[in-house]
């Protein structure tokens, strides 16, 4: 890690001993009161509200309850801590039920999106800013649309007059301004399409007369602006989608875990 | 590696993110200036709206373009529309709008499925179970046993929730006791009370004697959990732990301390510590059977050992009671005249003893006729002279047979070893207590030789076949029929142990339950009125 | 995409006047009057003769009674000179902010905070009618060429507000002009057909320059007013008794440098490169005698350090800072190894600054100082890689972000909003809740200029010097009064445009207003009714910025970068 800051340490720290101590309680417990599932169950669906109450905080940003930033914190740390009240929860078991297996697959998929994100909003990022051509989500059809018009306008327009090139256009370049291209690629951080372009715009520039050339040279700006388009949309693309898994399966999870507790006590006639 | 910026786009106006809906425009680069509503209906009209221009006191009046960066050429039409109209779009949702519309999706999704789900009876019963149920609490067999006890079917059997819909659901898990929210209840409320589901159990294991009256009632449970398989788990130490292990707990026993476990603090065995002896009547030496020099070999030249005479049951688990047909009379013949050893003395009751000895002529004539002897009566008469000589008289007879004891001297006429006997026959005191009657024949004491002494644990001799007997049983040094020869706790705990490395918890040797009388662990637990 | 450079010639002097309907007649007829009339013409450069100067540098203005002329904390370039009829100051108390045509300060109540749980749903840019109705103690007009705010109800202003009367010959506005300074009080017109005689900055600079008699009053005025409560504030002057003081006072000299207006073209000058640190203009150069330190007031100044090709810049310092105490200290502790200034100090835009001499620094003030409040010793070869106190922000920030935040002058900003592209995931959580805060509209827009993986998004910075405020015809954009942050009332606003203009940072726009139905608002013409909307640091809000607050990931800060210590730790966290 480039940069270990004081409250990761802090974080870990904390995390780490609530870890020890939990699993200490937990074993404590399980021999005090070996039927104390559920007390873990509504210790586990407080921090699953906690967490939930993150989008919560999200909506009301204009009351004085913290910063998101500590906000997200809490809600790093206690995510991972609730992994670890699941477990306890389910006594290190796998659950047989099919009411069950699909509330512990809820679960698990809310979480391991939530550890996905979170390593997608640390790594992503820092790879943007490398790439630099900074850009508005919401404003990149509308630039690629330019940038389309742009190029047409070159190869095609009025004042090109060059067969080979608008060949070339017609041929390999009208798709790649036509709409977004090469999205898992650019996840990848494969520059393959991109070379190849230009390697074709160079092998015409060789052979070009010094109209073409001028126009080859703009075309290859026109490329490499489309290419940092496309790249910056599929990662903040990617940025988002995590999300699309996260939250809704949230409120499926949350949903579900109603049931569960409806059904816990309903057909327990108590809490067993 | 870095890129040239992007063009620069619209910084004239706001980005709003925070609109669900985008101009259809947009796309191409020029939105238009109202954008679409809240439910992303295009807003777009024409580029201007012209004003009505009237003179005072007129009321017609001239359409003025209000065009904004200034009027158009053509300007309004006459009856004051641009003439400028924008094409319409269809504005396109958000990101935000498509993961709100999934959120949403998924909300109705999930309530829908659960409501289809629980509200159908066979796809509920299917759906909520957390697992496999027991074996005898499953299947067809139970569905009839359910049925003639009155009960509901499926889950209903046990839950009272069972066959109810989610309302019902809902309604008894707002009235579970302690309750949904009663927290404090529910955190310290000792697990092991017995709740609601317990009155389910019962209504077919009724009459189970559940442990020690001292002990606090349980609940099934506690110790008993269903929906894990079709096996029934056994109890873990924890279980008896949660008393037996708790020092407040075990005050109201005055005989059983403090255990955790049985190599760590299990007291010695009972019949060792206090000193138990067997009470039985019959003399038995089991050291002379076993060593005795005198003791011959069996019909078919084995030795002597313990399993002749301790078979095992038809379980395996435990040993046949000892019968004398089958394992003493293979030497103790039951001879009485010496002259005549094949004949023998019925073995079981004294009146048949006492009766076979008033019938001497008759027997003797039964044993001409097995032994095809041809002077039958010949055969009779020298008989009972050679008894007369040696006994004097019939009574004389019947006193030696049941109260002589002698091995030797002149009272040791019966049982004689030669020829064909094995063992000598002193009479029936020789092993049995025998007792005059006022009322005329002997009494013999029956002899009370327990099937287990310990009752209430279970042990398996088949799964101990691996060991010798007297590794655990020290019957080469008892004399005494009032040894109880069964191990200490020091030789179980030599293999039950965690150092022995086999088995050790409470439940290996013990069973909580106890018994109504008359039962045994081996019969099934269930029980009915 | 590399753009064509846009050839400009460097706006000259008087190319267009202050005044377009100023004539030579006017000039004349200004000659003959006081005080004027007795300044010494001959005393002029040629370049810069004093009829020029009134022909191109003063406008004559008109103003009937009632209406402002200047309002108490409205920053302003020019002076006043009155010609005919009266003026009014308003001495105490000061004219509420509505009077003056501002929103009145302070927190959202309550309910107005939670409203905004449902008032996220409303069209964009969608006002209420009372919103956008001005406070009934002021009235505009509009003539020609200006508008006019005036006072509603003047008797009830005169009868609860002490005033002074102002007569033909006053001259007011001149230290605000000079020192770019907020207007100490609010001066309204006491008669109609008041005549006033507005002086840009500029004229009045020359006028001072070449004028004993100008000068001398404006020096006067200056110490009177401003001068002795700077100073007593002021950390090492702090020691001093009063009459040591007054003799500080009295020998402190102030100037002005630079350009005010270098934020109109400022950027166009930028990107064809005209821009360099040599071309600045020099308070102090490297290798001068240092005569007194610099006390910078209000605008900015880089430090320098000559290399090779050119200079390159080490830190820049802004108001409150001072400039040239180590040498001092270090020659009047070693008088037989004096050394000269190690730096240059150079205004970046205008600087208005102090300038305590040696002789009151080796007399009075340093002989005050405890030991540890003294800089140490200069090293006699100050050799590049030694950090001198004043410069370590080159080392900590970078050279690269240290130029970027001078070359786009963004040490104006006192919260600027500074956004780390390493952290930041793009999830626009700050521009929602910017919108949620504000009738749901966004009011900065999250792009901007940018360096490395910093970038400077175009939200309003809440600059030191606001230039935006300058030429507010209604005083709609104003400092708040609690908090000072830059804020525009929409109601006042008329939609001018003229602080859109202003700002170099591209933080203020223009919106087309709306009814709460999404309808555009239009005038009696048919035309869309315009506002300069711009962030307004959330003054209502509780608990500060709601951008910042929103941030997940910390990735957002708004930060003073007058001072680059908290962004370097900003940027460590």
């Amino acid at each position: 890690m480039k940069r270990f800051r004081r409250q990761h340490f802090w974080g870990l720290a904390v995390l780490l001993v609530a870890t020890v101590a939990a699993l200490g309680l937990d074993a404590h417990f399980r021999r005090a009161l070996p039927d104390y599932a559920f007390l873990t169950g509504w210790i586990l669906l407080g921090a699953m509200l906690v967490l939930t109450l993150y989008n919560a905080r999200k909506k009301l940003p204009f009351l004085p309850i913290g910063n998101s930033e500590t906000w997200l914190q809490v809600h790093i740390y206690l995510g991972f801590f609730t992994v670890l009240l699941f477990l306890i929860h389910l006594n290190f078991r796998l659950p047989h039920g099919q009411f069950e297996i699909t509330l512990a697959w809820l679960f698990a998929l809310v979480s391991g999106s939530g550890v996905a994100g979170l390593i997608l909003s640390r790594v992503l990022p820092r790879r943007l800013a490398t790439r630099g051509g900074e850009v508005i989500y919401e404003k990149i059809p509308a630039l690629s649309h330019a940038l389309k018009a742009e190029a047409e306008n070159v190869a095609l327009g009025a004042g090109a007059r060059s067969p080979v090139i608008a060949e070339f256009y017609a041929r390999r370049l009208a798709g790649f301004f036509s709409g977004p291209q090469n999205g898992w690629l650019h996840l990848v951080e494969s520059r393959r399409p991109l070379n190849a372009l230009i390697a074709g715009l160079d092998d015409l520039r060789r052979t070009g007369s010094d109209a073409e050339r001028a126009m080859l040279e703009k075309l290859t700006t026109l490329v490499r602006q489309k290419d940092g388009l496309d790249y910056h949309r599929s990662l903040q693309l990617t940025l988002k989608l995590w999300l699309f898994v996260h939250i809704p399966l949230t409120y499926g999870l949350l949903i579900f875990t109603a049931l569960h507790v409806v059904l816990v006590f309903g057909f327990s006639g108590g809490a067993r | 590696m870095s890129e040239p910026l992007a063009q620069n786009f619209d910084a004239q106006n706001y980005a709003r993110p925070n609109q669900n809906w985008i101009c259809g425009h947009a796309d191409e680069g020029n939105p238009c200036r109202l954008g679409p509503d809240a439910r992303g209906r295009c807003r777009a009209t024409a580029e201007c709206k012209p004003l009505l221009e009237t003179k005072p006191g007129e009321r017609k009046g001239r359409w003025r373009c209000t065009r904004p960066g200034g009027a158009c050429e053509s300007g309004p039409l006459p009856d004051g529309t641009c003439c400028r109209p924008i094409a319409k779009c269809s504005p396109a949702p958000t990101l935000r709008l498509i993961r709100r519309r999934l959120t949403l999706a998924i909300i109705a999704g999930s309530c829908a499925g659960l409501l289809v789900l629980l509200g159908v009876p066979p796809w509920r019963a299917r759906f909520i179970n957390p697992g496999p149920l027991l074996q005898p609490h499953s299947g067809a067999a139970f569905a009839a046993m359910a049925a003639t006890n009155h009960l509901k079917s499926d889950c209903g059997a046990c839950h009272v929730a069972g066959n109810s819909g989610p309302n019902g659901m809902v309604s008894a898990a707002l009235h579970a006791q302690p309750g949904i929210f009663d927290l404090k209840k529910l955190a310290f409320a000792p697990p092991a009370e017995p709740t609601a589901m317990d009155a389910s159990c019962l209504t077919c294991h009724a009459g189970k004697n559940f442990h020690q009256a001292a002990a606090p009632v349980i609940s099934c449970v506690f110790c008993h959990a269903e929906h894990r398989g079709p096996v029934m788990a056994a109890t873990t130490d924890t279980q008896c732990d949660f008393c037996h292990g708790d020092p407040a707990k075990m005050e109201v026993s005055r005989t059983v301390p403090v255990i955790h476990h049985f190599a760590t603090d299990h007291p010695q065995f009972r019949f060792i510590a206090e000193g138990w002896r067997d009470p039985d009547t019959l003399k038995f030496d089991h050291e002379l059977h076993l060593t005795g020099a005198d003791i011959p070999r069996l019909p078919d030249g084995r030795k002597l050992d313990c399993g002749f005479c301790h078979q095992p049951d038809a379980s395996g688990a435990y040993m046949a009671p000892v019968n004398f047909e089958r394992n003493c009379r293979v030497c103790h013949f039951l001879q009485f005249d010496p002259q005549t050893p094949q004949l023998t003395l019925p073995h079981g009751s004294v009146e048949f003893v006492s009766a076979f000895l008033h019938s001497l002529p008759e027997q003797y004539a039964r044993l001409a006729a097995r032994e095809k002897v041809e002077d039958a009566n010949g055969f009779v008469e020298t008989k009972l002279a050679g008894l007369r000589t040696q006994f004097g008289s019939g009574v004389e007879l019947e006193r030696r047979v049941f109260f002589s004891t002698a091995t030797f001297g002149p009272e040791a006429q019966i049982g004689t070893i030669n020829g064909m006997t094995r063992a000598i026959f002193p009479g029936c005191a020789y092993c049995h207590e025998v007792k005059t009657s006022s009322v005329g024949s002997p009494e013999i004491t029956k002899p009370m030789t327990p099937e287990r002494w310990l009752a209430d644990a279970k042990f398996s001799h088949a799964a101990h076949a691996n060991i010798a007997c007297e590794q655990c049983h020290d019957a080469l040094h008892s004399r005494e029929t009032a040894d109880i020869i069964l191990p200490a706790k020091e030789t179980c705990e030599a293999c039950h142990s965690p150092k022995g490395g086999v088995v050790d918890t409470c439940a290996e040797c013990h069973v909580f339950h106890h018994l109504p009388d008359g039962m045994t662990h081996d019969e099934g637990l269930m029980t009915r009125e | 995409m590399p753009a064509v450079p846009t050839i400009l010639e460097r706006p000259q002097r008087w190319d267009a006047a202050f005044g377009p309907d100023m004539t030579d007649a006017a000039a004349d007829r200004l000659l003959a009057t006081a005080p004027f009339r007795e300044m010494d013409a001959e005393k002029f450069p040629k370049r810069t003769p004093l009829r020029d100067i009134l022909r191109y540098d003063t406008r004559l203005l008109r103003f009937r009674k009632g209406e402002i002329i200047v309002r108490q904390g409205d920053y302003g370039t020019s002076a006043f000179l009155i010609l005919d009829g009266t003026a009014r100051v308003v001495l105490q108390p000061a004219l509420s902010p509505a009077s003056l045509g501002r929103q009145a300060p302070g927190k959202k109540g309550l309910w107005r905070t939670l409203a905004q749980l449902w008032n996220g749903a409303r069209p964009p840019e969608s006002f209420s009618l009372e919103q956008l109705i001005p406070s009934s103690e002021i009235g505009a007009r509009q003539d020609e060429r200006d508008v006019r705010v005036f006072l509603q109800d003047l008797p009830r202003v005169l009868d609860a507000h002490r005033t002074e009367q102002m007569r033909a010959g006053d001259f007011f506005g001149e230290i605000a002009a000079l020192s770019r300074m907020p207007r100490t009080s609010t001066i309204f017109a006491d008669s109609d057909e008041a005549e006033l005689l507005e002086i840009r900055w500029q004229g009045l600079r020359e006028l001072m320059k070449n004028d004993n008699a100008l000068r001398a009053h404006i020096n006067k005025t200056y110490r009177e007013r401003a001068l002795a409560s700077y100073l007593r504030a002021t950390p090492i002057f702090q020691r001093l008794d009063e009459a040591q003081l007054e003799r500080v006072a009295g020998a402190v000299e102030f100037s002005t440098f630079g350009d005010y207006d270098w934020s109109g073209d400022y950027k166009r000058l930028a990107q064809s490169g005209a821009v360099r640190p040599e071309k600045e203009p020099a308070i102090v150069t490297e290798g001068d005698y240092p005569n007194g330190i610099v006390l910078l007031r209000a605008g900015f100044a880089r430090v320098s350090q000559k290399t090779g090709g050119g200079e390159r810049t080490l830190n820049y310092l802004g108001a409150g800072q001072i400039f040239g105490l180590n040498e001092i200290t270090h020659n009047w502790r070693n008088p037989d190894a004096p050394v000269n200034f190690q730096f240059s100090l150079r205004a970046i835009g205008y600087a208005h600054l102090l300038v305590a001499p040696t002789r009151v620094m080796e007399e009075i003030v340093l002989p005050s100082l405890q030991k540890n409040e003294l800089p140490p010793p200069v090293k006699a070869k100050q050799s590049f890689d030694v950090d001198p106190p004043e410069t370590g922000a080159r080392e900590n920030v970078g050279a690269e972000v240290l130029e970027f935040l001078t070359e786009n002058r963004f040490f104006n900003g006192t919260a600027a909003m500074v956004i780390d592209l390493d952290r930041c995931t793009r999830c626009d959580d700050c521009v929602r809740a910017c919108a949620s805060t504000h009738d749901n509209n966004p009011r900065f827009l999250r792009h901007g200029p940018g360096v490395g993986r910093l970038m400077i998004a175009n939200a309003c910075m809440h600059c030191a010097d606001p230039v935006c405020m300058i030429g507010c015809p209604t005083g709609a954009i104003h400092r708040e009064s609690f908090g000072g942050q830059v804020v525009i009332n929409p109601a006042t606003c008329i939609g001018c445009k003229s602080c859109a203009n202003n700002c170099p940072y591209d933080a203020i726009r223009m919106v087309e207003v709306r009814d709460r139905t999404a309808e555009l608002m239009v005038d009696q013409e048919g035309k869309a009714i315009v506002k300069a909307t711009k962030c307004d640091l959330c003054v209502g809000n509780y608990g500060g910025p709601a951008c910042q607050r929103a941030c997940p990931h910390g990735a957002l800060t708004r930060m003073n970068l007058n001072n680059l210590d908290a962004l370097t730790r900003w940027l460590k966290k």
